[in-house]
């Protein structure tokens, strides 16, 4: 080939045509290229939301703690074995404390003493959120309130703040605590406090979360509220619905049905 | 020279006496006070090490000694502002030797108030992330920006009154000559340079006076804001204040009590001062009944399940001894000897003062942590006793900011001197004149 203009130009082609060949074959072929971060737009269409059958849960054998063990294994819980420092993302208290509202004295005892699941409610006004000082705590646009174990100063306002109690504390280091570590979900460290996260980090797997999947009564229901065909929203058709002391107009989104 | 010397000191030699003099009380106290400092630092060296888990604290109730030593110091801060700001504001002459010395105990015990939020943080390494990702939204924030704009003011108005006591000591020489110097500002006590001084302490004073109330109502608020039964109430607030500026009077009524004894200042802070202020505190005890009267009587009548569960912990529940006993300290037993003129001695007063102080510590602690049990929903056993890890850093702080007052006394004069002087050379014509354009014009018609 002479080095002239057109063997020049022939050169050129023929580089240009092997820097193209392999990412036109990824482009034409079936790789999965990985998926943008979710948007605040993307994230605002949906708003999710859990349902406890009552009725269903209380169907299950006596002690049955399915879901609690499914989720306190998975986000490394640890069990520090006391009431000072227990530290609990979903538990079950009894139903005259839950819903104390709700008249006793004339009712049967059947449920009185049966529990009640109870988690953080993921309100859409957040009391928590307002008092945190640093930020560490926020209202993500599809519901979920989330916590930045590395931001918070573990001040516990936002203890403070919640009406459920649904914050649990780090008073010492967990990890000693910890029966067999995920290594998938981080552990905490001393000084933060923590909360049931409506498990996101499974959502972004497109997975349900840890306790509505490990409920062998289907007990739990969980889904998304702006979408009119979801499973959460058949049930919460026609059904009388209670929430934790709603009156105080933190619109929570764990709804309870009996 | 000597002469000199005289001259500066004048009368009030024993205005400067506690500087250069140091007695085997002084070695006796620093000892004392250094130990229990290292005792309180001890504690937190164990609990920086192994976690708020060494405190009584737990899921349930999570804020206890740390948080009422925040609110309770704050509160005391309350008293210097008072005396030395607002007595000057209304003109009231009898401020004149107290105002030091209360300024003082406000801008030290600022600084144990603001320690004892960071002693209670689970992570006191990412204690500035507050202002580095500061949410304004929070009470904590407001409470950030009103006690820094408050320890500010008030260091500023407690050095301003300073340099002309500061200018005494340098003209007297010595070894800390070159100290005094620098800090005097080129002071030489020209007429010009005192009116200028006297309008930065005055528009320094009439702006300390609505920060003090910010700091005290914003402190309140980080309650007051939640909706947690018995601390939502719209009379935190004022009730805060009001608590404030009773136990801040009654510690500046004990610091004055005992730099008369230690000091030896019996005549310049005399029984009369005592009676004045202990006048006051009576208003003050009255006015704390009042609200605390006022905040309980409405929720009573009320009678809300949730509200009347706590109230009745408080009254005759889990938190009853408590309670009575903060009622006896802070009103049964101060209110008689105040109020009584016969009983109003220094002594006796002094006594109600530490009965009022011991009576609203307790007053925090049974606002606080009462409503964190939650009654309906409290988990079985739920109780709260502090450990020794507590206790010690309160004893810490207290002793280290007895401390820092002693060593203060050690380098400048606790009484302001200059003022003394202006209030004998001056005050006395000051008054009659404004007293007499208070009276109606004489008719001085020729006979």
């Amino acid at each position: 080939m002479q080095f002239d203009r057109r063997g020049f130009l022939k050169i050129a082609g023929l580089t240009a045509l092997g820097l193209v060949a392999k990412p036109g074959w990824e482009v034409f072929s079936k790789i999965d290229l990985p998926e943008p971060s979710p948007t605040a737009e993307s994230l605002a269409k949906i708003r999710w939301a859990m349902v406890v059958d009552l009725k269903k849960c209380w169907s299950a054998k006596e002690g049955c703690r399915d879901c609690i063990d499914a989720c306190h294994r998975i986000h490394n819980v640890p069990n520090l074995g006391t009431v000072k420092e227990e530290i609990k993302w979903v538990w079950t208290e009894p139903y005259e404390k839950v819903f104390p509202e709700h008249e006793f004295e004339l009712t049967g005892e059947e449920y009185q003493h049966q529990p009640v699941l109870l988690l953080c409610n993921q309100c859409d006004d957040p009391p928590c959120v307002k008092y945190c000082p640093t930020r560490a705590t926020w209202r993500r646009e599809d519901g979920i309130i989330m916590m930045d174990f590395h931001r918070c100063i573990g001040c516990r306002y936002c203890m403070a703040g919640c009406p459920y109690g649904s914050r649990s504390f780090n008073w010492r280091d967990p990890r000693s605590f910890i029966k067999n570590i995920n290594l998938e979900y981080p552990t905490r460290i001393r000084g933060v406090v923590e909360k049931c996260n409506f498990c996101v980090e499974r959502l972004a797997q497109n997975k349900i979360p840890a306790c509505v999947e490990a409920c062998k009564e289907k007990a739990l229901v969980f889904g998304d509220l702006k979408d009119p065909k979801s499973e959460i929203r058949e049930a919460l058709k026609f059904k009388t619905i209670y929430q934790r002391q709603p009156e105080l107009g933190t619109k929570p989104k764990v709804y309870y049905i009996l | 020279m000597l002469d000199q010397r005289q001259k500066i000191i004048g009368e009030d030699k024993i205005l400067f006496e506690h500087i250069w003099k140091t007695g085997k009380g002084f070695y006796i106290t620093v000892s004392i006070l250094g130990a229990l400092v290292l005792l309180g630092l001890y504690a937190y060296v164990t609990q920086y090490r192994n976690g708020l888990t060494v405190t009584g604290l737990s899921r349930q109730i999570f804020w206890g000694v740390y948080i009422t030593n925040f609110v309770f110091f704050i509160g005391i801060s309350h008293a210097g502002t008072f005396i030395s700001a607002v007595l000057r504001v209304l003109k009231a002459e009898w401020r004149r030797p107290i105002s030091r010395a209360s300024e003082l105990t406000t801008v030290f015990i600022l600084l144990f108030g603001v320690g004892s939020v960071l002693i209670d943080l689970g992570r006191p390494d990412r204690m500035l992330y507050a202002i580095r990702y500061a949410n304004f939204r929070s009470p904590l924030l407001w409470d950030v920006c009103s006690i820094t704009m408050y320890l500010t003011v008030s260091s500023i108005s407690l050095y301003l009154a300073l340099i002309p006591d500061i200018a005494l000591l340098r003209d007297l020489g010595g070894k800390r000559e070159w100290f005094y110097r620098i800090l005097s500002l080129g002071w030489t006590g020209t007429e010009s340079q005192h009116r200028r001084l006297e309008r930065a302490i005055n528009f320094m004073s009439i702006l300390v006076i609505p920060v003090m109330i910010t700091v005290h109502t914003v402190v309140s608020f980080v309650f007051a804001m939640t909706i947690q039964p018995l601390w939502h109430s719209a009379i935190f607030g004022p009730y805060f204040v009001v608590g404030a500026i009773f136990s801040g009077v009654a510690s500046v009524i004990v610091v004055m009590a005992v730099l008369r004894k230690a000091y030896h200042l019996e005549n310049y802070i005399k029984p009369v001062h005592f009676n004045n202020i202990g006048i006051f505190l009576m208003a003050m005890t009255l006015l704390w009944f009042y609200f605390t009267f006022a905040e309980y009587i409405t929720i009573v009548y009320g009678n809300e399940p949730v509200h009347m569960a706590i109230f009745w912990s408080k009254l005759t529940g889990k938190f009853a001894p408590l309670f009575w006993l903060h009622f006896i300290l802070c009103f049964v037993i101060p209110l008689p000897i105040l109020a009584v003129r016969r009983f109003r001695t220094i002594r006796r007063i002094v006594v109600a003062s530490i009965s009022i102080i011991l009576g609203m510590w307790l007053e925090r602690f049974v606002i606080i942590v009462p409503t964190l049990t939650k009654q309906r929903m409290a988990v079985e056993g739920a109780f709260y006793i502090p450990t020794w890890v507590e206790w010690s850093i309160l004893v810490g702080c207290i002793s280290l900011f007895i401390l820092l007052y002693t060593l203060f006394t050690k380098v400048f004069p606790i009484v302001p001197i200059w003022e003394i002087r202006e209030g004998r050379e001056k005050a006395v014509r000051m008054v009659s004149e404004r007293i007499e354009s208070y009276l109606p014009e004489t008719d001085v018609a020729p006979q």
